[in-house]
């Protein structure tokens, strides 16, 4: 455990204002200029960068900033500054993880981060938002417009901006690319993300979290159990509940069973995108079958309104815990077979090999996440790492592959898909007894809440006042980090790569723009 | 003989003009004496037509002869493409010249204009090898003069240079070709050579002065190896002098070829052909792979004009192989193909060059990929170069369609030849001809739809606005002939046949072009055998004759046939394009129409930095001839921020023109090495030196002892 | 071909969709039906406002629904309809010579997946789009419908209208899940303008969070002229 005296340690020369041990994370105080002192000695202790946390809080400055890190089996650090004014310098430099996190918050915020090469042009299209950041609740003074031309960065002789979306392809979710390119080969490819921002975390604000779940389920439906078990979990910490050990094994058990559809939903992508017609079909018939099982058992496709504080709303009889364990292997084993005979067609694998590389020490650098971050040789999972909600207790292992391409996210897709499925069915056939869900009364005070979704790291950072209702709730999503990455994987790919390599990411739009 | 002794008067009488007239009133009255000095030469060349050949005697050279000038079918046809491209250009420079009035004197490039249509008359029409040569280094000046007329410009002096050293080169080459001859005939009258010569030229000498005449006038004409000054002159030469080079002076370099080998001593030998074949379609394929990627518009049309070249050089190597191959008949087809490649090539690339003159001066650039969206703001220039690019690109109802059409069917009757060699040669080259074709479309894609079409990329693209009216009377006559040419084949081919009548002693026409839709005139078995074609319904309702090439066997129904028909083609086209407006219009009438924003993915407009450039467009090329293109990896320089944060990143790419690299760059480094070998004895030391002269002393010896 | 093969071997999986009778909650996960008031108050046990007891009868605004099953897990007695069939047509359907085939541009407007999941799902074998003569297009030039799902954020908005413009005469609009419909649970977002017709004329509704594949099928048949306009249950 790391304490107050072993937290100095760490941090070493560096001067720091306090350390002060919050309910799930450490906070630690710190003067700006000795920000990027004190992220350089975190970092160099294995926290790893998750994201930046920005309110506006009146108390001692207009603007309190927390960069939050985390670590293997070592407790949440939040390094938090206060800002007078409404500009602060960058720490893109060192901590490039953080890129996109700063660009979001001047645009949404619209405080200045000095020295980042990119302003502008980021969370906010085509005048969407022409006289305000959306996020500010002080209008005044105004932050003036910026000038947003469409980045460009490349400087090649005939070189242009191929546009693609935002409204692009068949059932597509909206996003646009502006692929720097001569023709044909992607010299640099910029993600114009936030069309879908619809301001998830601000709506969240001034209500309970009994309503605000609705909200942090809608953030990402595709994974909304786990978006719901990471905004719970911080609501349970705050309040220092104790979850029903039967709810936790439930948890558990539907967040995997969630897993298992979300990556036979992305490996069902990535063959419709190598324009392999039937596997793709054979894989989308198992995901409705996957779809068919949450609905039947929980009442709703996308296990929605099944998460609250304190537990889950509904139980699940031991008898049908066992009925799910078993249809669900059913399908995987049906995946399986697919995914069998996948790996001795050629025409396949060469569409994924070598395709879309991510080096380990790219997919560190941009602070990569869920099976994205392991196909590249890092084992990051929240399970394992910083175990949530009983995870201890149950026998799974992180599958790891070392080549980062393509092909080696397919692989960990698959072998996560059949460890999820392991883990499901030991807790089928061990859920404890007992009820459901215990009360949580509201109460005051800000906690992490966490979650390995999917995609990867969900991290909800939860403000609340004495009643119990939020003030500030930050969703540090995966996809967020992972898009960032995205980038640096088409780089020198060609224009019909670029479809595939999408795929391979299994990314969410939704996620990333909240 | 008088038409021609007009129009030197006319030449002379111009000069004087202009060298007592006041500067201002020179472009204009240049032009009008232009026009005038043009279809004195257009007229001389009918002459020559109507009235036959003529010959006269200038003064006695004893012993070897009589200066003589004289005029045959062939210089006929050659005063008749330059009187084109002549009277266009005239019309054309009065807009044109104006916009270097500040910076030089007009009276000078007109005088040099107007001396250099004589130049190339006399090229033609000189009889002897002398008064030949002088008239072919007078127009070798007097063209580099008009190419590096903006001498101001470093660039300009540089291309200038290369362009006449390469001329010279040529010229020595040439010199080496006709001297011989000229020596073995004793004479230099080229009657009495071309009487003579066959019978006194060895073998091996016959071999030296194919391939010091071919390489020498194949550096005027551009052809393999030495191609690179075109596409460097031509960017800096003004537009006029860009479509005289190209649709002129290149000829002249055919003409050297085809005056030795086919007039004053026939090559005897296929293998000659096959070679001269061979480089013509390498040439072309190279010609074509930059024109495809290269995004100035005059370099690329400089590039286009080295393909063009080599499709002519294609289609005269292939008259030459049939012709030692005892195939007059064949050979008339390849020469007629040849000839009208030649024709045409000269009236579309000099349009082409005058509409790219004509963007230069609105837009002030050549950069297709800064260029764009011309089409709405040069509605004229944007039609008539449209014209152009479909003529070149080999699309009928124009004439580029018909000559290349021509010179593959030539080629296809390669079967007929014997020998293994031979047929892979002529199916190689066939090949890389269809690929010639295939490329010059894309090229010509890119070329009118990145110059015309789409939106500007640069705001000098925005405020280009359409040229005064003698640049569009210029480009205008091009496109008529373009179109005329195209439309009318049949006559051309007549007339042509007759042209290239004296080089085979046979009617080419009358063996292989009948003409199809005069039933009249079709033999009773031709009939019956396209018959079933629907040949019978064109017969009544179409009186002019269409154009068939059959490949005829012993009996009299054909056992190939291969048939086109511009004219009717043309027709048929304008009849249901026609048809079809009318069935629209009739039938939308009741529906309402809208006009909506072209779809960009749900962005209201995509800024010109976000369409496709010329670069990208043709990038597939770029990548599937890597090898030839571009030899080096483009580099890319990052500037970053942190590790994996890049703030910008620039792009070089290396190139270096492929038979430079392979031909010229190891002849420089060998010639830098020896220099630098020859540096290192000059040590400065006595000791040295008097070694070097003993041992220099002591190989003299040895060689004159054992001689 | 191997795969042809392993395709053909697989057999059928489509549903069968002339069946009538109530699905299971494995397809849809239903919806809640007009029900005489019980003691409770039932009205404020819903957190989006859809519940409004009128003269004694708690009225469900389908278009407010979420589907988180909230009333009934809270005990109220709220009757349960497992139906599919939920989709309103506002305007008439695109006329007799779409009957047989329609191409759909699927628009994301600001969708949380859900949604466009189900589009997703619905060229899946088992619900099988194609056989219906439903195709998805990448471009609005083709299309004859516009699916929007989602509530429709500020960004988008611009990017709505113009592919609504780009579409060819005639041409419908289906608004498909509660949050094109109205908003859904981000109405009151600063980012969100709200119902897709605010900014676009709708023909056709779906409720649902999400629309279950069935309920998304069930509008376009009614765009098409196969179906009548779906009205509850009086059950």
């Amino acid at each position: 455990m790391v304490t107050e005296r072993s937290l100095g340690d760490v941090l070493g020369t560096v001067p720091v204002a306090g350390v002060h041990p919050e309910v799930n994370w450490v906070r630690v105080e710190i003067e700006a200029p000795h920000l990027i002192p004190a992220l350089r000695a975190l970092m160099a202790h294995g926290w790893v960068f998750a994201g930046i946390v920005v309110e506006e809080d009146g108390e001692r400055a207009p603007w309190r900033l927390t960069y939050l890190l985390g670590a293997d089996r070592a407790p949440w650090v939040g390094v938090e500054i206060w800002v007078h004014e409404d500009a602060l310098a960058s720490v893109s430099s060192v901590l490039f993880a953080a890129d996109w996190q700063e660009r979001e918050a001047e645009d949404l915020y619209g405080i200045e981060f000095r020295g980042h090469p990119f302003p502008g042009d980021f969370a906010l299209h085509e005048g969407s938002f022409p006289a305000f950041a959306p996020m500010r609740r002080s209008i005044s003074p105004a932050p003036p417009p910026r000038p947003r031309p469409a980045p460009r960065i490349v400087d090649a002789p005939g070189g242009f901006t191929l546009p693609v979306g935002p409204v692009f392809s068949g059932v597509q979710e909206s996003v646009q690319f502006l692929l720097e390119t001569v023709g044909e080969e992607i010299i640099f490819a910029h993600v114009r993300l936030f069309y879908k921002f619809r301001a998830a975390e601000k709506t969240m604000e001034g209500r309970t979290p009994d309503d605000a779940i609705l909200i942090a389920e809608r953030v990402d439906g595709t994974a909304a159990f786990a978006h719901g078990l990471a905004f719970a979990q911080a609501v349970e910490a705050l309040a220092r509940a104790r979850v029903p050990e039967r709810a936790r094994a439930l948890r558990v058990l539907f967040a995997e069973l969630e897993r298992i559809r979300s990556h036979v939903a992305a490996l069902t992508a990535i063959l419709e995108s190598t324009g392999l017609s039937v596997p793709a079909s054979l894989l989308a018939t198992q995901v409705e079958r996957l779809l068919e099982i949450s609905g039947e058992f929980t009442g709703h496709r996308y296990l929605m309104g099944l998460m609250t504080p304190g537990g889950l709303r509904a139980d699940l009889s031991d008898a049908d815990a066992g009925a799910v364990a078993r249809r669900v292997r059913h399908g995987v084993e049906a995946v399986d077979e697919i995914y069998g005979r996948l790996t001795f067609d050629e025409s396949f694998l060469d569409r994924l090999e070598a395709v879309g590389r991510v080096s380990p020490e790219e997919a560190a650098t941009f602070g990569a996440v869920g099976p994205v971050a392991r196909a590249s040789n890092l084992s990051r999972d929240l399970r394992a790492a910083q175990p949530y909600s009983g995870y201890e207790g149950w026998r799974f292992d992180v599958p790891v592959e070392k080549e980062g391409d393509g092909y080696a996210r397919w692989r960990v897709l698959m072998a996560e898909v059949h460890e999820s499925a392991r883990l499901l069915e030991q807790v089928a056939g061990a859920l404890p007894p007992g009820p459901v869900r215990a009360g949580v009364p509201p109460t005051g005070g800000v906690a992490l809440g966490f979650a390995e979704a999917p995609t990867g790291a969900l991290v909800y950072w939860v403000r609340t006042d004495p009643a119990g209702q939020i003030t500030r709730c930050r969703i540090i999503t995966p996809g967020l980090a992972n898009w960032h990455v995205f980038p640096t994987a088409v780089r020198s790919f060609a224009f019909q790569d670029l479809p595939i390599i999408l795929a391979t990411f299994g990314l969410s739009v939704a996620d990333a723009d909240r | 003989m008088s038409v021609f002794a007009a129009f030197l008067a006319v030449t002379a009488a111009a000069v004087a003009v202009l060298a007592v007239l006041p500067r201002e009133r020179a472009v204009a009255s240049s032009s009008v004496l232009g026009l005038v000095q043009a279809a004195a030469l257009l007229l001389s060349a009918v002459d020559v037509f109507v009235r036959g050949p003529w010959s006269a005697r200038l003064w006695p050279l004893a012993p070897w002869g009589v200066l003589r000038l004289g005029a045959t079918p062939l210089s006929a046809f050659f005063l008749l493409v330059s009187g084109v491209v002549f009277f266009a250009v005239s019309a054309y420079a009065r807009g044109y010249l104006k916009r270097y009035g500040r910076r030089y004197d007009p009276r000078v490039f007109s005088i040099v204009y107007h001396l250099l249509v004589a130049s190339v008359a006399l090229v033609v029409v000189t009889a002897d090898v002398v008064s030949f040569l002088i008239a072919w280094e007078a127009m070798s000046v007097l063209s580099y003069l008009t190419v590096n007329f903006d001498h101001l410009d470093d660039r300009a002096t540089r291309a200038g240079y290369i362009m006449l050293g390469a001329s010279e080169v040529g010229f020595l080459l040439s010199v080496a070709a006709l001297v011989p001859l000229a020596v073995a005939a004793h004479s230099i009258d080229f009657a009495v050579i071309a009487r003579t010569a066959p019978r006194v030229v060895g073998p091996a000498a016959r071999w030296a002065i194919l391939l010091a005449s071919f390489f020498g006038f194949g550096v005027k004409a551009g052809l393999l190896p030495s191609m690179s000054w075109l596409p460097r002159a031509h960017p800096v030469a003004p537009a006029n002098a860009s479509a005289v080079l190209s649709g002129v002076i290149l000829n002249l370099g055919v003409y050297g070829i085809i005056l030795v080998n086919a007039v004053l001593l026939p090559v005897t030998s296929i293998a000659a052909g096959l070679m001269v074949l061979a480089v013509g379609a390498l040439t072309a394929l190279i010609g074509i792979l930059y024109a495809a990627t290269e995004n100035h518009l005059k370099r690329m049309l400089a590039h286009s004009s080295i393909e063009n070249l080599g499709l002519i050089t294609v289609a005269v190597g292939t008259a030459l192989t049939f012709w030692a191959a005892h195939l007059p008949a064949l050979a008339a087809l390849a020469w007629i193909a040849a000839l009208y490649h030649m024709l045409n090539h000269s009236t579309y690339k000099a349009l082409l060059f005058l509409g790219a003159g004509a963007v230069d001066l609105s837009a002030e650039e050549l950069d297709m990929d800064r260029l764009g969206g011309l089409g709405r703001r040069m509605p004229f220039t944007s039609l008539f170069m449209f014209a152009g690019t479909m003529a070149i690109a080999a699309l009928p109802p124009f004439n580029g369609f018909v000559s290349e059409w021509l010179i593959i069917q030539s080629l296809l009757r390669g079967v007929v030849l014997v020998g293994f060699g031979v047929h892979v040669l002529f199916a190689l080259s066939g090949v890389l001809v269809a690929l010639t074709a295939g490329l010059a479309v894309t090229a010509f894609v890119k070329f009118y739809g990145m110059t015309f079409l789409g939106q500007s990329r640069s705001s000098a693209a925005e405020d280009a606005r359409e040229v005064p009216p003698p640049l569009r009377v210029g480009m205008g006559l091009l496109a008529a002939c373009a179109l005329a040419l195209g439309l009318a084949p049949t006559y051309v081919a007549a007339g042509l046949s007759g042209v290239a009548e004296p080089l085979t002693g046979v009617r080419g026409l009358a063996r292989l072009v009948p003409p199809f839709f005069a039933p009249h005139r079709l033999s009773g078995g031709l009939r019956a055998a396209f018959h079933p074609l629907g040949a019978q319904l064109g017969l009544g309702i179409l009186p002019p004759p269409g154009l068939v090439f059959l490949h005829q066997s012993a009996s009299p129904a054909p056992h190939v046939v291969f048939a086109m028909s511009p004219g009717y083609f043309a027709l048929a086209v304008a009849a249901v394009v026609g048809l079809t407006f009318l069935v629209v219009r009739v039938l939308g009438r009741a529906r309402r129409r809208a006009r909506v924003r072209p779809w960009q993915g749900g962005m209201e407009a995509a800024p010109p930095a976000m369409t496709y450039t010329a670069t990208g467009l043709s990038n597939p090329i770029r990548v599937v001839f890597r090898a030839i293109l571009t030899p080096t990896r483009p580099v890319d320089r990052e500037r970053v921020v942190a590790t994996h944060f890049p703030a910008s990143i620039s792009r070089e790419v290396g190139d270096a023109y492929v038979v430079d690299r392979y031909v010229f760059l190891p002849i420089a480094l060998l010639a830098m090495m020896a220099a630098r070998v020859l540096a290192r004895m000059h040590h400065g030391s006595i000791n040295g030196y008097v070694a070097y002269a003993f041992l220099t002393l002591v190989a003299a010896l040895v060689v004159v002892h054992f001689s | 071909m191997a795969w042809f093969a392993r395709g053909l071997r697989q057999g059928v999986d489509a549903m069968d969709d002339d069946s009538r009778a109530p699905v299971s909650p494995g397809l849809s996960p239903g919806r809640p039906l007009p029900t005489p008031a019980g003691q409770m108050d039932d009205a404020s046990l819903c957190p989006t406002g859809a519940l409004e007891v009128r003269a004694g009868v708690t009225v469900p605004d389908y278009a407010r629904c979420v589907q988180c099953l909230r009333c009934v897990r809270a005990g109220a007695p709220i009757r349960w309809e497992q139906s599919y069939r939920w989709a309103v047509s506002r305007t008439g359907a695109l006329g007799p010579a779409f009957r047989r085939s329609i191409h759909v541009r699927v628009l994301d407007a600001g969708d949380c997946g859900a949604c466009l999941a189900e589009v997703r799902q619905l060229t899946s074998p088992v619900y099988s789009l194609h056989r219906f003569g439903i195709f998805v297009t990448p471009t609005p030039r083709n299309a004859d419908v516009l699916m929007v799902v989602g509530p429709v954020t500020r960004a988008m908005r611009t990017a709505m209208r113009e592919t609504y413009a780009a579409m060819p005469e005639p041409r419908r609009v289906i608004a498909t899940g509660t949050c094109a419909l109205t908003g859904g649970v981000f109405a009151k977002s600063v980012a969100v303008e709200g119902a897709v017709s605010r900014v676009i004329p709708v023909d056709v509704e779906i409720p649902g969070c999400p629309p279950p594949p069935l309920a998304i099928l069930h509008g376009l048949h009614l765009l098409m002229g196969r179906e009548g306009p779906g009205r509850p249950d009086p059950r």
